[in-house]
């Protein structure tokens, strides 16, 4: 019980840290930590292979990865961008309140009918068994998703670089004239 | 209660000991290795055969002067060596170094973490290797140590893939993820003298492992990190005495544990050695300590082939290093884990 409060106040508190904090790498690390200390609760309930694949795959990759490209492009010298604008405030007003209608809907309705997996017996065979079975379409779509944001930034990225040589064939262009 | 505790304690007690204290040993070897190979002495002159030297390296990082350079960011510059060793020791929390024994009326299992995912927590476990380099270079706030943790993270990055699709192929044709049972399936011999070892199951997958675990632990050939004739130093190149030894332990101790790990998945973990069987046939009592022996030699040759390795090789070019890794192991490693997992359905059928 002391263990399951210590984590849920852990999480939190590097949770308002992300988006509190006035350095970026800060916040990146303060994710990191975020990451970790949902791994411990996973780990706290039992699900070692759960918690396992959190650090794996979140804190070992895609953090990672976070923090190589802060470091990499060096926000600070932009300058501190977190300007007031009545158009965020009304956003993040909007999606804060949405996703606490969720989680109300959900504690209110569907805590009982939640078909919850006993992770902690031969964890993967259950894990797998609802994933691959019971919520084979929402796993699916959730690939789709990523899919799609795959094409989304590549082609983002591969549209800015093609201007930026164009532009250096022309600065070349120009030199030789 | 007071019993787990204690048992706990004990064990970790042993698992730090055991690394820590080879460490000073490893690091004479690689020295005198190194000597040998290019035909020099080596450190030769502290005690017989130069076996003090390490206690005088000790001694001098101990009592060294701590240079701070002002231009550092303090925080995560004292932070940086302190978690670089501590996720180094993390993984070998659940590497056993023996069979489970009975004693005081109950199953004793000889690892700090005993479950059925092991293998998995050590793994994710050493995946957070690469932040303490990371941080460190990005602390220094210097380009070389900025250029040196960045070239470490993304050859981790990238190496840590061709080494999971080994690791996963491992798994499938051990039918488990308990490290004890991969052990047990190890055990015994084909043909009557052929040990029972994955490398001759898989070899391929050995082959992925053993250059994953190069890149994972920064040695050469894969250095890029420090690459001293680019980099000066690398990602510790602001750090001084007792700081700069921990980034050293790391190394070593990350070395000992990936060792371990590809010794548990191809070379049958703490399985006696051939030969052995007959003193633990004839005395039952030391099949404990020389199931110890067996991981402790083992362990050992693996790092000597990790110093024959840095003394023979010639540091990758950057852009070839990555090619190598995804271009090459990638697929390979991908192929590997198809035909392992249609082999494992067929058979299973």
């Amino acid at each position: 019980m002391v263990a399951d409060v210590f984590l849920t106040i852990l999480t939190v508190a590097f949770a308002l840290m992300v988006v509190f904090s006035k350095k970026t790498v800060v916040s990146a690390f303060a994710l990191l930590m975020t990451l970790l200390s949902l791994a411990m609760i996973f780990f706290q309930l039992g699900t070692v292979f759960l918690s396992a694949v959190q650090v794996l795959v979140n804190a070992g990759a895609i953090a990672i990865l976070f923090v190589f490209v802060m470091m990499l492009i060096n926000l600070e010298q932009f300058g501190n961008n977190r300007e007031k604008s009545k158009v965020k405030l009304v956003i993040s007003t909007f999606t804060v309140l949405v996703v606490l209608g969720v989680f109300a809907l959900v504690i209110n309705n569907n805590i009982d009918s939640l078909s919850v997996v006993n992770l902690t017996d031969n964890s993967m065979k259950a894990l797998f068994d609802k994933l691959f079975n019971s919520y084979f379409l929402p796993f699916e779509m959730a690939t789709v998703l990523l899919l799609a944001a795959i094409v989304a930034s590549v082609v983002i990225a591969t549209h800015e670089k093609d201007e930026s040589i164009e532009q250096m064939e022309i600065l070349k262009a120009e030199e030789k004239l | 209660m007071f019993e787990v505790m204690l048992e706990i304690l004990i064990k970790t007690v042993v698992i730090l000991a055991l690394p820590l204290g080879a460490l000073p040993i490893i690091i004479h070897v690689e020295r005198r290795g190194a000597a040998f190979m290019q035909k020099r002495l080596g450190p030769n002159r502290v005690g017989p055969f130069g076996l003090l030297q390490p206690l005088a390296d000790v001694a001098k990082f101990m009592f060294k002067e701590e240079v701070h350079p002002t231009h550092v960011k303090p925080f995560f510059y004292t932070a940086a060596p302190i978690i670089a060793l501590v996720v180094a020791i993390l993984p070998l929390a659940c590497i056993p170094v023996m069979a489970p024994f009975q004693a005081f009326g109950r199953t004793i299992f000889p690892e700090v973490f005993r479950s059925d995912m092991g293998i998995f927590y050590a793994f994710a476990a050493s995946a957070l290797g690469s932040y303490g380099i990371l941080l460190a270079g990005w602390a220094s706030n210097n380009k070389y140590s900025m250029l040196g943790a960045l070239r470490a993270c993304a050859q981790m990055v990238s190496y840590e893939l061709s080494l999971s699709t080994s690791v996963v192929a491992m798994i499938f044709l051990y039918g488990s993820n308990d490290i004890h049972v991969m052990i047990s399936a190890q055990t015994g011999y084909w043909f009557g003298f052929l040990p029972k070892w994955g490398v001759f199951l898989q070899p391929v997958a050995a082959l992925l492992f053993l250059v994953g675990i190069f890149a994972e632990s920064n040695r050469l050939p894969f250095d890029l990190a420090e690459g001293e004739s680019e980099l000066v130093a690398g990602y510790h190149l602001e750090y001084s005495s007792m700081k700069f030894a921990l980034f050293f332990m790391a190394e070593y101790i990350h070395m000992i544990a990936l060792s371990a790990l590809l010794i548990i998945l191809f070379f049958g973990g703490y399985s006696l050695l051939p030969g052995l069987e007959l003193i633990a046939e004839k005395a039952p009592i030391l099949l404990a300590v020389l199931q110890l022996t067996s991981l402790g030699i083992k362990i050992a040759l693996m790092i000597w082939f990790f110093v024959w390795v840095r003394w023979t090789l010639p540091r990758f070019r950057y852009d070839k290093l990555m090619d190598l890794g995804w271009e090459r192991l990638l697929p390979l490693g991908i192929a590997n884990l198809i035909v392992t997992v249609l082999f494992v359905y067929f058979r299973n059928q």
